[in-house]
């Protein structure tokens, strides 16, 4: 039920908020795990499951890197390392990056848009298990006789017919894929019904959070892309085990329909594992420069375009087969740009004239900037079929797309780890080990793959195990790995800081940072159903209208008419504090009024009150204490 | 120091390297424009980046509220239009580039047919004369005996690409260009290589994963003068094999 709030005359019943609670005794630990159906229990376990998948891979990546680093090594054998890419590959697309931005959506959209869950809990907890599943049967082919899945990520057919690839572990990684696609599907059916359904009161579209708008846009290329995969891997399995020849040549069968299949999920899905990331940075750069998002509706629209046109692209990774149509695929590709761009502005606008605080999450987010704009030029590059028909399927390519999602996505992964660790766990990150961490990823991840941008336009062509020496490649292939070393390094602060921080009796409190959005009204970690009030919601930035009355959002043009104010007027922790004062002036005249003013479970903040700003949610626990 | 120099310089290359076909010359026109505009730009966006973050930091324990501004639609079009502009430049430098890169002459003066399989080559000319590499069973990479495709300087080549299996992608760095051979795909393109490197010899690479000895095919473009490479085809005949990385 969306009430939205302009049209609140049509609506009378008041919301009723899913507050209900089952009493008795919780489950906890495995247990919890298990069976929960809490959208916050399933969030952490999509991004514990993830993150130890990102673990093996990048271990895997370690292993390859080693192999790499000097010519016509022997550390592992041709077809283990034809494995160890595939399943880095794999593993990384499939079950870290896009499954991490599934759970950071489980855990936050249902907050940042004040819903008590998701819309479909059980559903929920049935795509995390698949998810499981998925993760279990594919790299279980590593335990089979043959080995795993050797092929690539992408399983370009006939090499993948079962003459050229029998063996179980092949199989595996089929089942393992379908599986986690079927999972991604569910999410992104639970996400899409869970924003348009259970926004709380107030909450009109436009008032979500980048992030939240982020998630749903990409939920729905989810939907449209993963289907086709899973089409086209039932496929490929029906080749392999039932006799058809959907893409043996052989037989008249098109292998040219198989990358059609796959890329036209493949494109999209590179913006479905960068699109929450970009959710995250900018929700990151407006808390740390202590503004709104710069040009907040423009990003929503380009984030839209980029959703749109991401759709109509895929055939630019098919520029060498000869068989596509180029300029088509040119200009859309090309056109990308122009909302990505869009969004670089938005967040240098958004830092402009702030107040940049340069605490973790900050950094982690203008590293992703950083890498990101490499990336993304890179791209453009890649985007022109002539200048693709020299570095396709080069290490180019490899540095380019580590540059978006390594120097991109994960980074922006990292801000996020970062920026909500309070919120998930009720502790706050050390900072100066967090910085460390930061520091060494930067550097790490810049010298393994800035070279590989050379080393593709020497001719170094990607998956190939072993190279001649004398081709001007030794060298800097021994940086690269090098830089994979510091990468894989990096880890060990992080995780350090992990287990350090969730030890620390310090508690966090509600809104450690200065948070904006409804997440942060929230106590740390979340109580079950989420809120016990929410404070009024008159734009995109609820709590931070709460907390900092004298300094809403400037409408248009009045750019000079506020004062720059020194000193915050809350500590960090108080988040709820100035109850009552709501928006100057912002009850648009709804008629309910009436405060909701709820002391919550133990939380030192918890009060907050409508004052004339409409419509505070009901039912919320009582009049006052 | 002494060896840390050559070491540095050989990180420090800028942009691509040039190629040496006619066609490669119009990819590196394209490489070159492209490159002198993303540079520039997003030395730009980075320092505009870095600026706003170093600029406008706030002092730890000095708390501070800026202007709470959101939009300045006027700005907001110049950096939507200003990107379209760009994007319009390249896209027309683009399709100009892409033309005759692509463009496959009416009447060449050599047809190769290629055949690319697992793992190995068939170069095949018009007179019956063919070089058959395939890789050896437990090859060394660093082996310099590869099948030979023998092309003439100054001349268009049309060279015919076909995969008897899975696919593959015949790719010549120096020839800054590469074509997938894919069963079901016809592929032609042209190349002219720049009588300049007559004599020389270029590496090619399949870049197409296509199993276990992918790294292993590889092969040479030997290119020779107009005249000496007809007297040399004419003295050609039958199939030619070596085993590549024996």
């Amino acid at each position: 039920m969306t009430v939205v709030q302009e049209r609140a005359g049509r609506y009378e019943a008041p919301e009723r908020r899913l507050v209900e609670v089952v009493p008795g005794p919780r489950a906890r630990g495995v247990l919890a795990y298990v069976t929960s159906t809490d959208h916050k229990q399933i969030g952490m376990n999509y991004m514990v499951t993830s993150f130890i998948m990102f673990l093996i891979a990048g271990f895997m990546a370690v292993l390859m890197r080693v192999q790499l680093s000097v010519p016509n090594n022997n550390f592992v054998d041709l077809n283990t390392y034809n494995q160890l890419f595939t399943m880095h590959g794999s593993l990384m697309l499939y079950l870290f990056l896009g499954p991490f931005a599934f759970g950071m959506a489980n855990y936050l959209v249902p907050l940042q848009i004040g819903a008590p869950d998701m819309a479909f809990p059980r559903f929920n907890a049935f795509s995390y298990w698949l998810y499981l599943g998925g993760c279990i049967t594919m790299t279980s082919g590593f335990l089979t006789s043959s080995g795993a899945a050797n092929w690539g990520w992408f399983a370009y057919a006939p090499l993948t017919e079962s003459i050229y690839s029998p063996g179980p572990g092949a199989d595996l990684w089929i089942a393992g894929v379908v599986l986690a696609g079927f999972s991604g599907i569910f999410t992104a059916v639970n996400v899409i019904s869970t924003v348009f359904t259970l926004r709380a009161p107030g909450m009109i579209m436009f008032r979500m959070p980048i992030f939240t708008w982020n998630q749903l846009v990409t939920a729905f290329l989810v939907l449209l892309a993963f289907p086709v995969l899973t089409a086209a891997l039932v496929l490929l399995w029906c080749d392999r085990h039932l006799g058809t020849h959907f893409y043996d040549p052989t037989h008249g069968g098109q292998p040219i329909l198989y990358q059609h299949l796959f890329w036209f999920f493949g494109h999209p899905e590179v913006y479905i594992l960068a699109l929450p990331f970009f959710g995250i940075a900018t929700e990151v750069i407006s808390t740390f420069s202590r503004k709104p998002v710069f040009g907040y509706k423009g990003m929503v629209f380009a984030t839209l375009s980029i959703g749109g046109l991401s759709m109509g692209v895929w055939a630019h990774h098919m520029y060498t087969t000869g068989a596509v149509l180029l300029p088509f695929f040119a200009i859309l590709t090309l056109l990308i740009s122009v909302p990505t761009g869009i969004k670089f502005f938005n967040w240098t606008g958004t830092m402009f004239r702030g107040s940049v605080r340069l605490d973790s999450p900050m950094l982690f987010a203008l590293g992703f900037l950083v890498n990101f704009l490499v990336g993304g030029f890179t791209g453009v590059m890649l985007g022109q079929p002539p200048i693709d028909f020299q570095v396709h399927d080069t290490y180019f390519v490899v540095a380019h797309f580590h540059y978006v999602l390594l120097g991109g996505s994960v980074f922006a992964a990292f801000a996020g780890i970062h920026y909500w660790f309070p919120k998930f766990t009720g502790k706050k990150l050390d900072e100066r080990l967090a910085k460390l961490t930061f520091v060494l990823m930067f550097i790490g991840f810049n010298l393994t793959f800035f070279p590989q941008h050379d080393l593709g336009l020497r001719g170094m062509q990607r998956r190939i195990a072993v190279y001649p020496a004398g081709q001007g490649w030794d060298f800097l292939n021994m940086l690269s790995s090098i830089g994979a070393f510091i990468t894989a390094f990096s880890m060990l602060p992080f995780l350090l800081n992990v287990w350090v921080s969730l030890r620390s009796s310090k508690k966090a409190g509600p809104n450690p940072w200065d948070g904006m959005t409804l997440e942060w009204a929230a106590e740390s970690p979340p109580i079950e159903h989420n809120f016990a009030y929410l404070p009024p919601i008159r734009s995109e930035r609820p709590v931070w209208d709460l907390n900092h009355p004298d300094h809403l959002t400037l409408p248009h043009g009045r750019h000079r008419n506020q004062l720059v104010t020194v000193g915050t007027g809350g500590t960090a922790g108080q988040a709820a504090v100035r109850a009552g004062a709501g928006n100057g002036g912002g009850g648009d005249g709804h008629a309910d009024g009436g405060g909701a003013s709820g002391q919550t479970g133990g939380g030192a903040s918890g009060r907050a009150g409508g004052g004339g700003n409409g419509h505070a949610a009901p039912a919320q626990g009582g009049e006052g204490p | 120091m002494k060896h840390l120099l050559p070491a540095v310089l050989a990180v420090v290359h800028w942009g691509s390297p040039n190629g040496v076909t006619q066609q490669s010359h119009y990819v590196y026109w394209l490489w070159e424009l492209t490159y002198y505009i993303a540079v520039p730009l997003g030395a730009i966006v980075i320092g505009l980046i870095l600026w706003s973050a170093v600029r406008y930091r706030e002092r730890p324990g000095h708390p501070r509220i800026p202007r709470q501004f959101q939009y300045h639609i006027p700005l907001e079009i110049f950096y939507t239009v200003v990107p379209i502009a760009l994007v319009t430049v390249v896209f027309v430098y683009t399709y100009r580039a892409e033309d005759r890169v692509d463009n496959v002459a009416a009447n060449p003066a050599l047809v190769v047919r290629v055949d690319a399989f697992r793992w190995g080559w068939e170069f095949s000319y018009p007179n019956g004369y063919q070089v058959l590499g395939s890789v050896s069973a437990e090859p060394s990479i660093n082996s310099t005996d590869l099948p030979v495709l023998t092309l003439p300087a100054g001349e268009t080549v049309q060279i015919n690409l076909f995969s008897d299996d899975v696919n593959h992608s015949f790719y010549v760095p120096a020839f800054l260009f590469k074509r997938d051979a894919i069963q079901g795909v016809n592929n032609s393109f042209d190349i002219n290589i720049d009588p300049s490197v007559a004599g020389q010899r270029f590496i090619g690479e399949c870049t197409q994963f296509c199993g276990v000895y992918h790294p292993f095919m590889r092969f040479w473009v030997q290119v020779m003068p107009k005249g000496q490479f007809n007297t040399w085809l004419a003295h050609q005949h039958g199939l030619h094999m070596n085993t590549i990385g024996r």
